[in-house]
């Protein structure tokens, strides 16, 4: 009987939170609209710096004047590249520097005519390379070295061919191609380790930015039903104040998972349809879960957070105030609007006493590093500790102010 | 009866005494007015009857029993009408009175018939489905007592609660209340109001700084006078805050 009571009384509470939330426009907006832009803007805006990948959209090609087998395998081999596009060959010189300076290429490479010649009579062999200025100065060298390596290669190979030939020794283009394999370490042996990507950085980190954001509607809420008496209504209804603090949290914990599976869908389907990269998320049901119960430990901190906010606070202005400011700071402390591995050394380390720091290197952990659910275990233990003592002083407060 | 007796309570260990030996008896069944200016000990006393807090010196009983002890078997037998409109804005006067209605931990059946019962006895059914943060203030003072009748409660603690009400709510407000009393329900009932208390209530009670100056069947205490010159009498005429 007591505990069909108990039920009764929490799901009242329950539909209470979810009816106001429901029509507290301001809150909505703050949990959804919020962080969806935010992803969206950032994701598309920082598409470029953050990507491993972004000169993927920068053009070159090769006129190859030569047209003998070493200037066609030194074309072969200048095509061996991953981060730009190479374009079909311009028709003549004319053509190459039109398109470089109508910006359709980047680069142009010429193998000039006696190519080969040069070659054989051991001269150092000559390239030109055309370049858009536009292109930012470290794209511009390392494609410079590509080139020369490339030709160094084609050199040595046509070198070592002859000398092989000379003194009988076979297959000597292996030895002027050693292989460079490259790997991405993350904590699992996995064939391919997944890349950070702008929205790789963007999805989590907006999303625990307006998790906390849940400060908002609940301070509205549970400042209002204290300064009209409410919250004294219900204890003299016999209705204790962790009744009403579980009343609070599980709806908002709920809330927070439904922003999470909205902004993990926003970055897996309408970044890549504005034109950016989608979200990768591990495959594997273990790192899911593992994703999922960092989620919870994000909510827990949250929820906590707002409800210590909407204790200290006298009035709903001054907790949108207190609570937009302190996560404001969490979040620029924690890497949410910077991301962390492009601020100084010495500012890293102050990500690490920012709740929004913990949170995201945890989501990093299992997104980019392959992370399992122990290696983000002391994460969410942090996660839920700091939730937990934010609560007691919530209650504290509350407790506090009643028995005066 | 309940019988408030020899109260004392102070809000801070080293501040004054917001009750100092208060003792009042209520019949069953009657309305009681408490009257005193600000910061007599009014809204305290209706804290300590309410269970929101527990006297340090002193005791309540209800029929003889503690009210701890009478309040455990009975949960939602007193309720307590605030000042304030303590309720949610953004709900309806549906919604609210559902909601207060459920935290009582009222079956769904019995739900339901209860805030029917606390709609009609309000007159509220024209706008149970209006945002409660959109009545009028004579329409959130009737919601103010209808959520207090949901638990259908046999002690109601009224605070002020014609504060700000044109005279029709009031006259209805006053009717409701003495039609509470009429069906066996008690009422201790708190106001400024003089002529209001001199209407409803059977009996009085005037407090200041803690202490019962004067308490008796309303028509005892005036003597002859009007409730407000005894009133004027026992408290004096200095400003209070």
């Amino acid at each position: 009987m007591r505990r069909t009571q108990l039920f009764i009384r929490l799901a009242a509470l329950w539909k209470k939170e979810w009816l106001t939330l429901a029509r507290d426009r301001h809150g909505l907006a703050a949990l959804f609209i919020m962080p969806a832009i935010f992803i969206l803007i950032m994701s598309l805006a920082l598409a470029d710096s953050l990507s491993v990948q972004r000169e993927a959209s920068l053009a070159y090609a090769v006129l190859d004047l030569d047209g003998t087998p070493v200037s066609h395998a030194l074309d072969a081999r200048l095509g061996n590249l991953d981060l730009l596009n190479k374009t079909a060959s311009p028709s003549s010189e004319a053509d190459a520097r039109h398109q470089v300076r109508d910006g359709e290429v980047a680069f142009v490479i010429i193998i000039p005519r006696g190519f080969a010649l040069q070659m054989g009579a051991n001269q150092p062999p000559e390239l030109r390379l055309l370049i858009d200025p536009a292109v930012p100065g470290m794209v511009r060298s390392g494609f410079r070295q590509h080139a020369e390596a490339a030709v160094t290669r084609v050199w040595l190979t046509h070198a070592l061919e002859r000398l092989g030939q000379n003194m009988m020794l076979p297959d000597m283009e292996r030895i002027a191609s050693p292989e460079i394999t490259v790997e991405s370490v993350g904590k699992q042996e996995i064939a391919v380790a997944v890349p950070p990507s702008s929205v790789q950085q963007n999805v989590p980190a907006w999303l625990i930015f307006s998790m906390f954001f849940v400060v908002v509607p609940i301070s509205t809420v549970f400042i209002g039903e204290r300064q009209h008496g409410t919250l004294q209504r219900l204890r003299a209804q016999r209705v204790s104040f962790g009744l009403v603090l579980t009343g609070k949290f599980i709806p908002f914990v709920l809330v927070n998972q439904i922003q999470a599976a909205v902004m993990v869908a926003i970055g897996r389907w309408l970044v890549p349809f504005c034109g950016g990269e989608a979200l990768s998320l591990p495959d594997n049901a273990p790192a899911l879960a593992a994703l999922m119960m960092l989620s919870l430990a994000v909510s827990v901190a949250a929820v906590g957070w707002a409800l210590f906010i909407a204790s200290i606070a006298r009035s709903s202005e001054q907790a949108t105030i207190l609570g937009g400011i302190g996560n404001i700071l969490m979040g620029a402390i924690g890497g949410i609007m910077v991301p962390r591995f492009v601020m100084p050394a010495a500012m890293q380390a102050w990500t690490s006493i920012s709740p929004m720091g913990w949170a995201l290197e945890g989501f990093h952990e299992i997104m980019l590093r392959q992370g399992s659910i122990t290696d983000v275990l002391p994460t969410i233990c942090a996660l839920l500790c700091f939730g937990l003592a934010a609560l007691a002083v919530a209650a504290f407060l509350n407790r506090r102010a009643t028995s005066t | 009866m309940i019988r408030l007796e020899n109260l004392r309570y102070r809000h801070r260990p080293e501040g004054p005494p917001a009750l100092d030996g208060v003792s009042i008896n209520i019949a069953r069944g009657s309305i009681h007015g408490l009257l005193g200016p600000n910061g007599a000990g009014k809204t305290t006393l209706i804290s300590l009857l309410a269970g929101l807090q527990a006297p340090r010196e002193g005791r309540i009983t209800i029929d003889g029993e503690l009210l701890d002890v009478w309040r455990s078997a009975r949960p939602n037998a007193i309720a307590q009408i605030p000042q304030d409109y303590a309720f949610y804005p953004m709900l309806t006067v549906d919604e609210n009175l559902a909601f207060f209605a459920g935290v009582q931990g009222l079956p769904r059946r019995k739900r339901k018939s209860q805030c029917a019962k606390a709609l009609a006895f309000s007159c509220l059914e024209a706008v149970a489905n209006q945002q409660a943060g959109e009545l009028s203030g004579g329409l959130r003072r009737r919601l103010n007592l209808a959520i207090g009748l949901t638990g259908e409660p046999d002690i109601l603690l009224l605070d002020e609660p014609t504060v700000g009400v044109d005279s029709q709510s009031r006259n209805f407000l006053l009717e409701a209340v003495r039609q509470f009393a009429l069906s066996g329900g008690t009422v201790l009932y708190t106001s400024h109001y003089m002529e209001e208390v001199e209407a409803v209530c059977s009996d009085v009670s005037i407090i200041d700084h803690g202490k019962v100056l004067l308490a008796g069947p309303t028509a005892e205490v005036k003597r002859g006078r009007t409730l407000e010159q005894v009133f004027v009498e026992l408290t004096g005429h200095s400003l209070r805050d």
